[in-house]
């Protein structure tokens, strides 16, 4: 396992490297999402209502974060469920099974230092504009903010390795990909209450880690004795779903390689 | 190392089609890939698996790479079997599917070696020097492109970084899918040299897959001939040709416009010739037809393939009876339904 993320992390480094306009993109990205959903915002409404509709006190601060949950997520899901697909389409997914790491522990393990290197990225992007706005105390919180995106992020890892084992198996393979981040953004209410949603989107929402991940990032961001309880709470709850998703995701896995085997990879 | 490197026992492949029957209905097709193919590769040999396109040479090396499952049979690489030990079987094989692509655009040469043995669990100046090693090895550190940009290689610089990751882990078995395809002759060259090098000096066991009957020839110390999933003839160069004893290749040049596809042509010549051992390919210029002749017959042949093609509008460049080699001796087992001397299936 340590192999395939030492890998997959100097990979993603000599990528970055040799790819300086996907780093300014990266690092730009949250603060042009900010600049969308305002822009979008101020012909319906106002910060104002934004914040007492959102429950925050800052809504660019909080955008800002949103922002940077939702970047991380994309990115993981587009990793690790796009483990399959991209290797694929670069002709490197054949050679990728050729080594002898079980197919299983090797797309649980490609997705780790993604995991830790999107949200690191994202959030030292928007590190000025917090600091700005809230100072020193607010660096602090998004360091906070950044641990529990990491802890978010690996439930999400479970589940995109779920998709990415299906690609192995399914030709239709991009719609997997395509399907699967806007709906869990939608579910996940980054940029507005998960309340606004239909009663059954948001009985879908309980089973998505990121709405747990924006819901600790407003409660991080108001932190008081009550809702550092809350907190504790949520950080359980993506702990548990972080156990449950891998795990099913290892034993999913397991059937699907067996049977993507026999069928032959391209 | 005792017994054989490779050992390939009655494998059948079958695969699932699914042909559209109107836009809702879907008609299931089964397509029998291999049909029971056995050979074996001994160490120090270069071995060739020899075969038209379709044939099921890259489903053969699917198989014995663990990448494809058989539905029938068993492979066993250095003594492990595919089906029970698919972990070791990769320790021990290097791979070259495809020598266009599999590596990230982005990273260069190096990097790219350094994902790969990584993978592996190679590591620390072990890691360095064995990938320094594989890039002189195959050239790319005289050439000065283990340091450009995957992207920026040329085929023949893509070929042989294919080559250096293969070895990255020192396997003692090579396993290549037409590993010269679409290089220019230097570098077709330079690859078979190496493969060459590494069965007699080093004593691998190098298994590729080819339908470049020269390249054979020239590098194999015995093939095997694969036609429509079955082993049609197996042995060395010298037995393969004595398949072919009693008969003479006629080599026939001709230009034209090509009214009908090659293979229309193909058909035509051997119902009018009424001989099934034919075959015409596209050459510099022109086309090229291959007969196999029983001895003796050449000069009425050569008159009537002659009327033949110049009736169907064909001008006829050169006439030649040539001496007998694995070109023939591919037409002759693949004419024939796989009757060899040494069929092994």
């Amino acid at each position: 396992m340590i192999d395939i993320a030492r890998a997959e992390f100097f990979a993603n480094l000599y990528w970055m490297k040799n790819n300086k306009g996907l780093l300014v993109a990266m690092v730009l990205w949250p603060y042009i999402m900010v600049a969308l959903v305002m822009g979008l915002g101020y012909i319906f409404g106002s910060p104002e209502i934004y914040a007492a509709r959102m429950g925050v006190r800052n809504p660019v601060l909080f955008m800002l974060s949103a922002s940077v949950v939702a970047m991380s997520s994309v990115t993981i899901i587009d990793t690790v469920a796009g483990y399959t697909l991209y290797n694929r389409w670069l002709g490197t997914l054949n050679y990728i099974l050729l080594t002898p790491i079980r197919t299983p522990r090797l797309l649980i393990a490609a997705g780790l230092p993604t995991a830790l290197f999107s949200p690191a990225v994202t959030v030292s992007s928007v590190m000025p504009a917090v600091l700005y706005f809230e100072g020193l105390s607010g660096l602090v919180n998004l360091v906070l903010i950044y641990f529990i995106i990491i802890l978010g992020m690996v439930p999400l890892l479970g589940i995109s390795v779920i998709a990415a084992s299906l690609l192995l198996i399914v030709k239709e393979e991009s719609n997997i990909i395509n399907s699967l981040v806007p709906f869990l953004l939608l579910v996940s209410g980054v940029f507005y209450p998960v309340g606004i949603l239909p009663h059954a989107l948001q009985l879908v929402a309980r089973a998505v880690p990121v709405k747990y991940v924006v819901d600790a990032a407003k409660l991080v961001s108001a932190l008081s004795t009550e809702t550092g309880a809350a907190l504790f709470t949520v950080l359980y709850i993506l702990a548990l779903m972080g156990v449950t998703y891998n795990l099913a995701a290892f034993l999913f896995v397991g059937r699907v390689d067996a049977k993507a085997k026999a069928k032959g990879v391209d | 190392m005792s017994g054989a490197a490779i050992k390939a026992e009655g494998l059948v492949k079958r695969y699932v089609t699914w042909a559209r029957r109107g836009f809702f209905r879907k008609e299931k097709q089964i397509v029998e890939a291999l049909k029971g193919v056995s050979f074996d590769v001994v160490w120090g040999e270069v071995f060739g698996l020899l075969g038209p396109n379709g044939a099921g040479k890259t489903t053969t090396v699917k198989i014995i790479s663990t990448l494809l499952l058989p539905d029938d049979g068993n492979a066993w690489v250095a003594g492990y079997s595919v089906l029970d030990n698919p972990v070791e079987v990769r320790d021990r094989i290097g791979v070259v599917l495809s020598v266009e692509r599999g590596f990230f655009w982005k990273l260069t040469g190096r990097e790219n070696l350094r994902y790969f043995a990584m993978l592996r669990g190679l590591r620390g100046p072990e890691l360095e020097r064995r990938i320094d090693e594989v890039l002189e090895t195959v050239g790319l550190k005289q050439l000065k492109g283990a340091d450009k940009l995957y992207e920026e290689y040329s085929l023949g610089m893509k070929a042989r970084l294919a080559l250096a990751r293969a070895m990255l882990h020192d396997p003692p078995i090579l396993i290549l899918d037409e590993p010269t395809l679409g290089l220019d002759p230097p570098s077709a060259r330079e690859m078979r040299e190496l493969l060459v090098r590494m069965a007699r000096r080093e004593g691998k066991a190098v298994m590729v897959t080819t339908h470049n009957m020269f390249e054979a020839e020239m590098i194999c110390d015995r093939v095997a001939i694969i036609s429509e999933g079955r082993i049609a003839a197996i042995g060395t160069v010298l037995e393969l040709k004595k398949l072919v004893a009693g008969e003479v290749p006629v080599v026939v040049k001709f230009s034209g416009m090509l009214g009908d596809s090659l293979s229309r042509v193909e058909e035509r010549l051997k119902h009018r010739l009424e001989i099934s051992k034919l075959h015409v390919s596209e050459t510099d210029g022109g086309f090229t037809a291959r007969i196999l002749v029983e001895a003796g017959l050449e000069e009425r042949v050569v008159a009537r393939t002659i009327d033949i093609l110049t009736g169907m509008g064909f001008s006829v460049l050169r006439v030649e009876v040539a001496e007998p080699s694995l070109e023939d001796v591919f037409i002759a087992v693949t004419r024939r339904g796989g009757q060899g001397a040494s069929k092994d299936d």
